[in-house]
Protein backbone atom coordinates (compact mmCIF):
# COMPACT_ATOMS: atom_id res chain seq x y z
CA UNK A 1 0.00 0.00 0.00
CA UNK A 2 3.15 2.33 0.37
CA UNK A 3 3.71 1.83 -3.29
CA UNK A 4 0.39 2.77 -3.94
CA UNK A 5 0.59 6.23 -2.00
CA UNK A 6 3.91 7.14 -3.86
CA UNK A 7 2.23 6.85 -6.39
CA UNK A 8 -1.01 8.42 -5.74
CA UNK A 9 -0.59 11.54 -7.53
CA UNK A 10 -0.22 10.07 -10.64
CA UNK A 11 -3.54 8.43 -9.65
CA UNK A 12 -5.28 12.31 -9.29
CA UNK A 13 -3.48 13.41 -12.32
CA UNK A 14 -5.71 10.74 -13.67
CA UNK A 15 -8.97 12.04 -12.24
CA UNK A 16 -9.06 8.64 -10.10
CA UNK A 17 -9.59 8.30 -6.33
CA UNK A 18 -8.04 5.41 -4.32
CA UNK A 19 -9.82 3.54 -1.85
CA UNK A 20 -7.75 0.76 -0.35
CA UNK A 21 -10.14 -1.39 1.89
CA UNK A 22 -8.97 -3.85 4.84
CA UNK A 23 -10.48 -5.49 7.75
CA UNK A 24 -8.84 -3.59 10.15
CA UNK A 25 -10.38 -1.09 11.99
CA UNK A 26 -9.89 2.45 11.22
CA UNK A 27 -7.65 3.08 14.98
CA UNK A 28 -5.76 0.33 13.15
CA UNK A 29 -5.48 2.22 10.38
CA UNK A 30 -4.39 5.44 11.85
CA UNK A 31 -1.52 3.97 13.69
CA UNK A 32 -0.46 2.12 10.56
CA UNK A 33 0.09 4.81 8.96
CA UNK A 34 1.77 7.28 11.92
CA UNK A 35 4.00 4.20 12.56
CA UNK A 36 5.13 3.04 9.26
CA UNK A 37 3.45 4.51 6.04
CA UNK A 38 4.55 7.64 6.80
CA UNK A 39 8.21 6.62 7.63
CA UNK A 40 8.18 5.15 4.30
CA UNK A 41 6.04 7.54 1.89
CA UNK A 42 6.44 11.44 2.50
CA UNK A 43 3.06 12.66 4.23
CA UNK A 44 2.13 8.48 4.12
CA UNK A 45 -0.98 7.02 2.75
CA UNK A 46 -3.06 10.59 1.34
CA UNK A 47 -5.91 7.92 0.02
CA UNK A 48 -9.05 7.14 2.20
CA UNK A 49 -8.22 4.10 4.29
CA UNK A 50 -11.68 2.29 4.21
CA UNK A 51 -12.17 -0.46 7.61
CA UNK A 52 -14.12 -3.52 6.56
CA UNK A 53 -14.98 -5.21 9.58
CA UNK A 54 -15.80 -8.80 8.90
CA UNK A 55 -15.60 -8.01 5.32
CA UNK A 56 -18.67 -6.70 4.42
CA UNK A 57 -17.24 -5.11 1.23
CA UNK A 58 -15.10 -7.90 0.40
CA UNK A 59 -17.80 -10.22 0.49
CA UNK A 60 -19.95 -8.05 -2.42
CA UNK A 61 -16.79 -8.11 -4.64
CA UNK A 62 -16.32 -11.51 -3.92
CA UNK A 63 -12.54 -11.15 -2.74
CA UNK A 64 -13.48 -12.16 1.27
CA UNK A 65 -11.69 -15.36 2.27
CA UNK A 66 -13.68 -16.88 5.00
CA UNK A 67 -10.75 -19.22 5.74
CA UNK A 68 -8.47 -16.38 7.14
CA UNK A 69 -11.17 -13.44 7.84
CA UNK A 70 -9.32 -11.37 5.21
CA UNK A 71 -10.04 -9.53 2.16
CA UNK A 72 -7.71 -10.99 -0.61
CA UNK A 73 -5.36 -8.70 -2.23
CA UNK A 74 -7.45 -7.38 -5.17
CA UNK A 75 -8.26 -4.32 -7.06
CA UNK A 76 -11.04 -2.87 -9.34
CA UNK A 77 -11.14 -0.28 -11.68
CA UNK A 78 -14.47 1.13 -11.44
CA UNK A 79 -15.24 4.26 -14.47
CA UNK A 80 -16.94 7.39 -13.51
CA UNK A 81 -20.51 5.38 -14.51
CA UNK A 82 -19.92 3.26 -11.57
CA UNK A 83 -18.84 0.90 -13.98
CA UNK A 84 -16.28 -2.16 -13.52
CA UNK A 85 -13.53 -2.07 -15.72
CA UNK A 86 -10.81 -4.06 -14.82
CA UNK A 87 -10.12 -6.67 -11.86
CA UNK A 88 -7.30 -8.59 -10.22
CA UNK A 89 -7.22 -11.26 -7.11
CA UNK A 90 -3.72 -12.46 -6.39
CA UNK A 91 -2.31 -14.30 -3.57
CA UNK A 92 -1.64 -12.79 -0.39
CA UNK A 93 2.25 -13.68 -0.52
CA UNK A 94 2.41 -11.50 -4.22
CA UNK A 95 2.74 -8.22 -4.34
CA UNK A 96 0.65 -6.14 -6.68
CA UNK A 97 2.19 -4.02 -9.94
CA UNK A 98 1.63 -0.19 -9.50
CA UNK A 99 2.46 0.84 -12.55
CA UNK A 100 0.54 -1.86 -14.28
CA UNK A 101 -2.99 -0.59 -12.41
CA UNK A 102 -1.99 2.71 -14.18
CA UNK A 103 -1.33 1.51 -17.35
CA UNK A 104 -4.82 -0.28 -17.39
CA UNK A 105 -5.89 3.12 -16.10
CA UNK A 106 -4.33 4.84 -19.07
CA UNK A 107 -5.68 2.05 -21.60
CA UNK A 108 -9.20 2.44 -20.46
CA UNK A 109 -9.57 6.03 -20.70
CA UNK A 110 -7.84 6.15 -24.10
CA UNK A 111 -10.16 3.63 -25.63
CA UNK A 112 -13.17 6.22 -23.57
CA UNK A 113 -11.78 8.86 -25.46
CA UNK A 114 -11.00 7.91 -28.98
CA UNK A 115 -12.76 3.88 -29.30
CA UNK A 116 -9.41 2.90 -30.51
CA UNK A 117 -8.15 -0.99 -29.24
CA UNK A 118 -5.65 -1.25 -26.96
CA UNK A 119 -2.92 -3.68 -27.95
CA UNK A 120 -0.73 -5.88 -25.48
CA UNK A 121 1.51 -3.84 -23.76
CA UNK A 122 0.41 -0.63 -24.86
CA UNK A 123 1.42 2.61 -23.03
CA UNK A 124 0.53 6.06 -23.67
CA UNK A 125 2.63 7.07 -26.90
CA UNK A 126 2.25 3.42 -28.87
CA UNK A 127 0.06 3.25 -31.48
CA UNK A 128 -3.37 1.95 -31.14
CA UNK A 129 -5.67 0.03 -33.44
CA UNK A 130 -8.41 2.67 -34.87
CA UNK A 131 -11.58 -0.25 -35.10
CA UNK A 132 -12.66 -0.31 -38.52
CA UNK A 133 -16.77 0.18 -39.49
CA UNK A 134 -16.06 -2.84 -41.47
CA UNK A 135 -14.56 -5.75 -39.59
CA UNK A 136 -13.80 -7.81 -42.59
CA UNK A 137 -11.43 -5.23 -43.62
CA UNK A 138 -9.24 -5.86 -40.62
CA UNK A 139 -10.19 -8.96 -39.83
CA UNK A 140 -6.30 -11.37 -40.74
CA UNK A 141 -4.57 -8.24 -41.50
CA UNK A 142 -3.78 -7.21 -37.79
CA UNK A 143 -0.44 -8.49 -38.68
CA UNK A 144 0.49 -5.80 -40.96
CA UNK A 145 -0.08 -2.79 -39.00
CA UNK A 146 0.86 -4.56 -35.44
CA UNK A 147 3.79 -6.09 -34.37
CA UNK A 148 4.61 -8.42 -31.15
CA UNK A 149 7.85 -6.40 -30.03
CA UNK A 150 5.55 -3.47 -29.62
CA UNK A 151 4.36 -5.09 -26.86
CA UNK A 152 7.62 -4.73 -24.42
CA UNK B 1 -21.08 -12.69 -4.85
CA UNK B 2 -19.56 -12.20 -8.20
CA UNK B 3 -18.10 -9.71 -10.13
CA UNK B 4 -17.82 -9.70 -13.43
CA UNK B 5 -16.77 -6.77 -16.15
CA UNK B 6 -19.21 -4.60 -17.37
CA UNK B 7 -21.43 -4.75 -14.00
CA UNK B 8 -22.06 -2.05 -12.00
CA UNK B 9 -19.73 -1.87 -8.78
CA UNK B 10 -21.74 -2.72 -5.55
CA UNK B 11 -21.82 0.44 -3.24
CA UNK B 12 -21.40 0.51 0.07
CA UNK B 13 -20.94 2.98 2.69
CA UNK B 14 -17.89 2.23 5.32
CA UNK B 15 -16.10 4.33 7.94
CA UNK B 16 -12.41 5.84 6.30
CA UNK B 17 -8.73 7.26 8.12
CA UNK B 18 -8.42 10.17 5.81
CA UNK B 19 -5.33 12.64 6.60
CA UNK B 20 -5.77 12.66 10.46
CA UNK B 21 -9.77 12.35 10.25
CA UNK B 22 -12.30 9.45 10.14
CA UNK B 23 -14.89 9.45 7.78
CA UNK B 24 -18.27 7.77 6.62
CA UNK B 25 -17.57 7.90 2.25
CA UNK B 26 -20.01 5.78 -0.31
CA UNK B 27 -18.52 4.32 -3.70
CA UNK B 28 -21.49 6.50 -5.08
CA UNK B 29 -20.18 9.60 -4.08
CA UNK B 30 -17.74 9.61 -6.57
CA UNK B 31 -20.30 8.30 -9.50
CA UNK B 32 -20.43 10.75 -12.55
CA UNK B 33 -17.17 12.83 -11.19
CA UNK B 34 -14.15 10.25 -10.68
CA UNK B 35 -12.84 6.84 -11.70
CA UNK B 36 -12.03 4.80 -8.82
CA UNK B 37 -9.32 2.39 -7.97
CA UNK B 38 -10.90 0.09 -5.32
CA UNK B 39 -7.99 -1.72 -3.46
CA UNK B 40 -8.41 -4.32 -0.92
CA UNK B 41 -5.46 -5.87 0.71
CA UNK B 42 -5.18 -8.34 3.79
CA UNK B 43 -4.18 -6.05 6.77
CA UNK B 44 -2.59 -3.32 8.11
CA UNK B 45 1.56 -4.12 9.07
CA UNK B 46 1.62 -6.76 6.84
CA UNK B 47 5.02 -6.24 4.81
CA UNK B 48 3.48 -6.78 0.57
Amino acid sequence: MAAVAVKYPAFQELGTEVLAASVDSVETHQEWQAKELSRMVKGGALYPMISDPEGKIGRLYGVYDAKTGLDLRSHFVIDPQGIVQAMEIVAAPIGRNVSEILRQLRALQHYQATGDYIPCGWEPGKPTLRKSPDASTTSGKVWEIWKPRNAF
Amino acid sequence: MEIRIGDEAPDFEAQAYHQGHIQTLRLSQYRKKQWVLLLFYPGDFTFV
